[in-house]
């Protein structure tokens, strides 16, 4: 038999939005912030991108989140945008560390079989 | 030799070996069932129960140490006292049958008392060594004092005056023995007597001068000694090589099988931080039951020694390390554009289902047939085509039931020694008549031997014997060929006559439909799974047709020499740097059966997985995959990228490759004889039956992993050393 699972909301402190709309403003306030920060961070970071490459990563960067519909993850997330904007803004983050967000370094896992064995990995 | 152990002589029903040798009456006594009570739960057993089988039944379990299901009843420990109402004294529940309208109480106060006696006399006279006792852990003395003993001690010899010491025996390379910790229980002594089949072991002396052991200095040497470890109880037999080496509790384990015999014991394999530290057995009643031989027990230190741990390639006539690239290119390149017919694959002993497929459709894409096993089988015939006739059809567990068995040209003392314990069982509690044609070996029970000529099959199939005369009168008879014979020049005739005398057999027994006399016994763990897959030429066929490029599949024991393909490229995918290794110009490096998951086959057609406990030492790989990744480079790829994808592969070759745990039985007995008819003419070679391992010694060291592990070097020199002193 099968049973029918009913749907339960329930209402939780909001932690900075007090409704999607809100929240939504704020990540565009965000996100431009963000963007407008691009050429000056681009003055004191000394990294191979260009201001399009860098807004292409910010816009990537909201877009993996897009998805979301929790309020309170959703603010959890703008806190912690406003947080890594401060850092770069004030130029606390290092080189390296920005560089991160392009995953250059990183190095694919095998997805075929020969890489795969060559490698040693299942 | 004790033919009837007590039990059968009292008539005590003392596990199942039992009910076989009950079950003339069985049928009778199952109406009129005993109503007792254990613990007030009521429960209906048959007549000859013991009370702690009937309590085993409602789920009581009554503690115990002499107590074994698989050996005769002793009944000296006394840990099994139980009160039973208006009786004065409490009894012992493994040694007493139960009667009619019995109130058994387990748990009652004169229970408990009885017990916490027990406990206190024996741990009187036991070390209090646990610290340093390998046994601890999984100590069942330990348990049960835990569980049953008192709480407070009456052990006041602060002098230390008291305690029994007990002088350690020399058991041999693979039982350690500290004897103080002996509690008597007789086990290893009702073992080596009922199962292994080698009165060594006894007691000597009485009451606190009692002491288990061998009676004269000698070591005890049988091809399943390991077996009393599990069964001591207690610390006084141990692992000689696991000696201080892990605690229980610190350990993983893997369920796996073993691959030293065609067998395919159910194993349990302990390791800890990727090294196997021992290998237990695993209860399967159809297969080991909860046996091991000593060979699948111990090789395990062969799995740390003379591995292949990299590709190799020869360089200006060296083998040098090198890497996956370098090694499958260099294998590759004489691989591309290779002509038909002009490459072929040799499969040895351990080889797995899965490196055994893909190396066939590797082959057949090159487009060759060339595919054979060390241990050739003769094509004529039916050949390969019908399973029944290369499986030990009537399976393992059956052996035990059969009533005449005439052994052709096996020793399974040493080829297999679990199916040699089904013999003996059979013969100790089924009044069963065994007939040896080959060497007259000591195979631990009386038996008729024939002869040493195969001329004999056909005197028994014609009358001509007079063994036939008991052979007439079987009502389960059973021929077992040993599956080395069919290597001989004349192995299609002794085939076929073994097929002629098990049809003339079935004709006048009347056996049950179901009962399968004709059994070939198999010596290597990978060739009934070859022999499904299709592996169907021999070695000298290979050797004939000198194919350009030659895969060794783990083939280290087929005594193929470089001289025989001078113009051969040869490719070794195996485990151990051996005899194949050496002639090699590319070595592979491959997983032993600790380390792979794959799919085998035993010698009754049963396919069994192992698992894989630890990873493959240094840069080594799963065999099939070895062969997937060649495959890629000669640009033949092989439409199979992970494990299920082999296995769907394999079922689709076929399906009961891939049904694990099952037998899958063959048929078409008829029809395999009736093909093989052509062969009736023609007549034997003259030389007579030979066996490969007819002493202890030829037992231990047989295949790639067994060589190379210092423990069965060792066991090998103890039994030299001891037929030495026997002199």
């Amino acid at each position: 038999m099968a049973s029918r699972t009913a749907s339960v909301v329930r209402q939780v402190r909001p932690i900075l939005s007090i409704n999607r709309e809100d929240a939504r403003r704020k990540v565009l306030t965000l996100y431009k912030a963000w963007i407008r920060q691009v050429p000056i961070s681009l003055l004191s970071y000394d990294i191979p991108k260009s201001e399009a490459d860098c807004k292409r990563k910010i816009r990537e960067e909201f877009k993996r989140h897009v998805h979301l519909t929790d309020l309170r993850i959703i603010d959890k997330l703008i806190i912690k945008g406003q947080m890594e904007l401060q850092e770069v803004a004030n130029v606390w983050k290092p080189t390296g560390a920005l560089m991160h967000y392009w995953k250059e370094t990183w190095e694919k896992k095998p997805t075929d079989f020969m890489s795969k064995f060559l490698s040693g990995q299942d | 030799m004790l033919r009837l152990p007590i039990v059968r002589a009292t008539g005590l029903a003392g596990g199942r070996h039992c009910s076989v040798s009950f079950h003339t009456t069985s049928n009778k006594s199952q109406q009129e069932l005993i109503e007792l009570f254990i613990d007030d739960k009521p429960v209906q057993v048959p007549p000859g129960t013991t009370v702690l089988q009937a309590a085993a039944k409602v789920g009581v379990e009554i503690p115990r140490f002499c107590y074994h299901e698989r050996l005769a009843v002793a009944g000296n420990c006394r840990m099994c006292l139980v009160e039973i109402e208006k009786q004065v004294k409490p009894i012992a529940a493994c040694a007493m049958p139960v009667m009619k309208g019995w109130r058994v109480k387990t748990n009652s106060d004169l229970t408990r008392k009885a017990r916490e006696g027990v406990m206190e006399f024996l741990l009187v006279n036991h070390p209090l060594d646990c610290p340093i006792c390998d046994q601890g852990g999984e100590c069942d003395l330990q348990d049960q004092s835990m569980a049953f003993g008192t709480d407070r001690s009456r052990f006041v010899d602060i002098n230390f005056s008291g305690k029994r010491a007990v002088e350690d025996k020399d058991m041999g390379p693979l039982i350690k023995t500290v004897m103080t910790r002996c509690i008597h229980c007789t086990r290893c002594i009702r073992f080596a007597s009922e199962v292994a089949g080698i009165d060594d072991l006894g007691t000597t002396g009485r009451g606190n001068d009692m002491q288990v052991g061998t009676y004269v200095e000698k070591m005890f040497l049988s091809e399943l000694s390991g077996n009393i470890i599990d069964l001591c109880p207690v610390g006084a037999l141990t692992s000689k090589p696991y000696a201080f080496v892990a605690r229980p509790w610190e350990t993983r384990r893997t369920d796996s099988i073993d691959i030293h015999d065609a067998v395919g014991s159910n194993i349990v394999i302990s390791h800890r931080t990727g090294e196997v530290l021992r290998i237990l057995p695993r209860v399967n009643e159809e297969v080991n039951e909860e046996w091991l031989s000593d060979k699948a027990r111990f090789s395990y230190d062969g799995l740390k020694r003379q591995r292949l741990i990299t590709p190799m390639m020869k360089i200006n006539g060296k083998l040098e390390a090198v890497d996956w690239e370098d090694a499958l290119i260099a294998a590759a390149r004489p691989l591309a554009n290779i002509s038909a017919d002009k490459c072929a694959a040799i499969a040895g002993k351990l080889v797995d289902a899965e490196a055994l497929i893909a190396m066939k459709d590797l082959v057949n894409k090159l487009g060759s047939e060339g595919l054979a096993t060390e241990q050739c089988f003769p094509k004529d015939g039916s050949g390969i085509d019908l399973r029944s006739s290369y499986l030990l059809n009537n399976t393992i567990a059956a052996v035990e039931d059969a009533d005449v068995v005439v052994l052709i040209g096996t020793n399974p003392r040493y080829e297999a020694p679990l199916i040699n314990t089904r013999l003996r069982k059979g013969y100790l509690h089924g009044e069963q008549t065994i007939a040896l044609i080959g060497p007259d070996v000591d195979l631990t029970y009386e038996h008729e031997h024939l002869g040493e000529s195969f001329d004999i099959i056909t005197k028994l199939r014609n009358g001509s014997h007079p063994f036939r005369a008991t052979l007439k009168e079987a009502k389960k008879p059973l021929v077992i060929l040993g599956a080395d014979q069919l290597t001989r020049q004349d192995g299609a005739k002794i085939l076929y006559e073994t097929q002629a005398l098990a049809k003339a057999l079935g004709d006048d027994s009347k056996a049950p439909q179901d009962w399968k006399i004709l059994n070939i016994l198999h010596t290597n763990a990978s060739q009934v799974a070859a022999l499904d897959i299709g592996y169907g030429s021999t070695v000298e066929e290979i050797k004939e047709q000198q194919p350009k490029v030659l895969f060794l599949l783990g083939a280290d024991d087929a005594n193929i020499k470089k001289e025989d393909f001078p113009n051969t490229f040869i490719i070794y995918i195996g485990i151990h740097g051996d005899a194949g290794a050496a002639i090699a110009d590319v070595v592979l490096a491959g997983a032993a059966y600790t380390e792979k998951v794959a799919s085998y086959v035993n010698t009754e057609g049963r396919s069994q997985q192992t698992c894989a406990a630890i990873t493959p030492p240094g840069l080594a790989r799963p065999d099939w995959k070895i062969i997937r990744a060649l495959s890629e480079l000669t640009g033949v790829t092989l439409p199979y990228d992970n494990l299920n994808d082999v296995r769907s592969r394999l079922e689709e070759v076929a399906p009961h490759l891939v049904r694990y745990g099952n037998v899958e039985p063959a048929n078409f007995f008829k029809q395999a004889l009736e093909i093989a008819k052509h062969q009736s003419g023609g007549s034997f070679l003259s030389d007579p039956v030979d066996i490969k391992h007819k002493t202890l010694d030829q037992f231990f060291m047989t295949d790639v992993v067994s060589r190379a592990s210092l423990t069965m070097a060792k066991c090998v020199q103890a039994v030299m050393k001891q037929r030495q002193s026997a002199v």
